[in-house]
């Protein structure tokens, strides 16, 4: 195996097995539709409330596209091969979420128009929205990674991964949805997109080894 | 320095027979102090200028609060040292303090929001630091079902030690949301650097309470350590020696 062997397979994988990220945007889908349905259709309520109801429900994607990121892996036991194939594992798990992110978060870009449109989010808000998820979704990859290589082996790890996750998304949500309602009330935003960036940095550089840590002790 | 101390901490044995002596005292010495501190704080402290005495709370909810945060420090340490010398001792440790520290942050909230009412005609509000406590006790909550969630040991030790070592990001925007972020809740009430503000016999009881609250913890810290211990040495020959000898 080698790098680039790896990233080729796991490409094939996801598109072999397409139903997996195309449900996790039909979540996604339904969730935001949920809002309005819900709560109210009006204007007024969802311009502002737009990038809150898209992160949300980006979050909820992204904790159900992630949980079973390693369970096939560790399942059929690639994950050992992992392990013992002398490749860098931190590596191995950084191209994973990489190509797991562009599966989840590229089409998501492609569909945001359609939601801007649903949600009646003005045109000024609308990139902001845009910088924000390509600035603060890494980092949810990245903590999210920590948690589904944690409870791999547990047959029922969707609740408990929640639990781990959840805490350490909320900056994240925090911080993203107050730069597009700061844009929206003529703020100055860059701050909260650079701490957004400042987010997915720091776990760029301490997740692959943390979750390194946790997929050597679950494939023991 | 003489670093055998920190060696030792490797062998079960050895601290079960160390913190058998250690154990009662500290917790006596524990509830001593917060006796005398919250009845001093709670009976004869002046009342405050401003909030009257709906303040006295403040002998309840700042020890603990500063104990959830200190619970939650001790356990990314605890993880640090198992993930580098693989400390038997530490993921013990983890599995004593980690309900502890989530009830610490549980009773921090409802007395925080108890305090709230009064002061600011509301039980909660989504400012910095309550909502960052609150994650606290997510995050404790998080350590003990996956310790516990977890059926093969090695792994179980493994998981609790990075999830606590991950979760001291909080600690910081804890300690510097009311600093950083002007919200509804006070200032810091001690500072090491500082002398207080408050009149002396308003703080010497809270100092005292929170004194006593560290050693109280102390003490229920070994007592959960010395049973997790014997629960997962009880194949060893000392184990069945001690329950010989000296079992109850």
């Amino acid at each position: 195996m080698t790098y680039s062997s790896f990233l080729v397979s796991e490409f094939l994988v996801l598109w072999r097995r397409k139903q997996d990220v195309v449900n996790a945007l039909l979540f996604f889908v339904i969730v935001v539709a949920l809002f309005p349905i819900g709560i109210n259709s009006s204007a007024e309520f969802l311009a502002p409330a737009a990038a809150g109801i898209v992160w949300c429900a980006l979050v909820l994607a992204i904790l159900m596209a992630i949980e079973g990121m390693f369970k096939e892996d560790f399942r059929d036991g690639s994950l050992e091969q992992w392990v013992v194939s002398g490749l860098s594992l931190p590596v191995l798990i950084l191209l994973k979420v990489i190509v797991q992110w562009l599966a989840v978060v590229l089409p998501l870009l492609v569909m945001m128009p359609l939601f801007s449109e649903m949600l009646y989010l003005p045109s000024s808000g609308f990139w902001v929205l845009i910088m924000t998820l390509l600035l603060g979704s890494p980092s949810l990859f990245f903590i999210g990674v920590i948690g589904a290589a944690l409870t791999v082996s547990i047959r029922q790890g969707a609740i408990l991964v929640m639990l781990l996750i959840l805490p350490f998304y909320l900056p994240v949500i925090i911080f993203a949805t107050s730069a597009v309602q700061a844009v929206q009330a003529g703020l100055p935003y860059s701050g909260l997109l650079a701490m957004l960036l400042a987010m997915s940095l720091l776990s760029l550089v301490v997740s692959p080894f943390m979750t390194a840590i946790a997929v050597k002790a679950s494939v023991n | 320095m003489n670093w055998s101390w920190f060696h030792k901490l490797g062998s079960p044995k050895w601290f079960f027979s160390w913190s058998k002596s250690w154990a009662l005292p500290l917790f006596c010495f524990g509830c001593l102090c917060l006796v005398v501190g919250l009845v001093w704080g709670l009976a004869f402290a002046p009342a405050d200028y401003q909030q009257g005495n709906s303040f006295r709370i403040i002998y309840i909810h700042v020890p603990v609060a500063m104990l959830a945060q200190s619970c939650y420090l001790a356990l990314g340490v605890a993880g640090f040292v198992f993930l580098v010398w693989q400390m038997k001792m530490a993921p013990i440790f983890i599995k004593a303090m980690a309900p502890i520290g989530a009830v610490m942050a549980l009773i921090a909230l409802v007395s925080g929001a108890i305090w709230g009412k009064p002061t600011w005609g509301t039980w909660w509000v989504w400012d910095a630091r309550l909502t960052s406590v609150l994650v606290l006790f997510f995050l404790y909550m998080g350590i003990i079902a996956l310790q516990n969630s977890l059926d093969d040991l090695v792994l179980a030790n493994k998981a609790a030690a990075v999830i606590s070592v991950v979760g001291l990001i909080n600690l910081p925007i804890i300690k510097y949301s009311v600093v950083l972020l002007e919200t509804l809740h006070q200032g810091p009430t001690f500072t090491l650097t500082k002398k207080p503000e408050m009149p002396p016999e308003m703080w010497l009881p809270l100092l005292i309470a929170v004194v006593g609250m560290y050693f109280f913890v102390a003490g229920l810290v070994m007592w959960r350590m010395q049973s997790e211990i014997l629960i997962r040495e009880h194949r060893s020959n000392w184990v069945k020696q001690e329950v010989m000898e000296n079992g109850f």
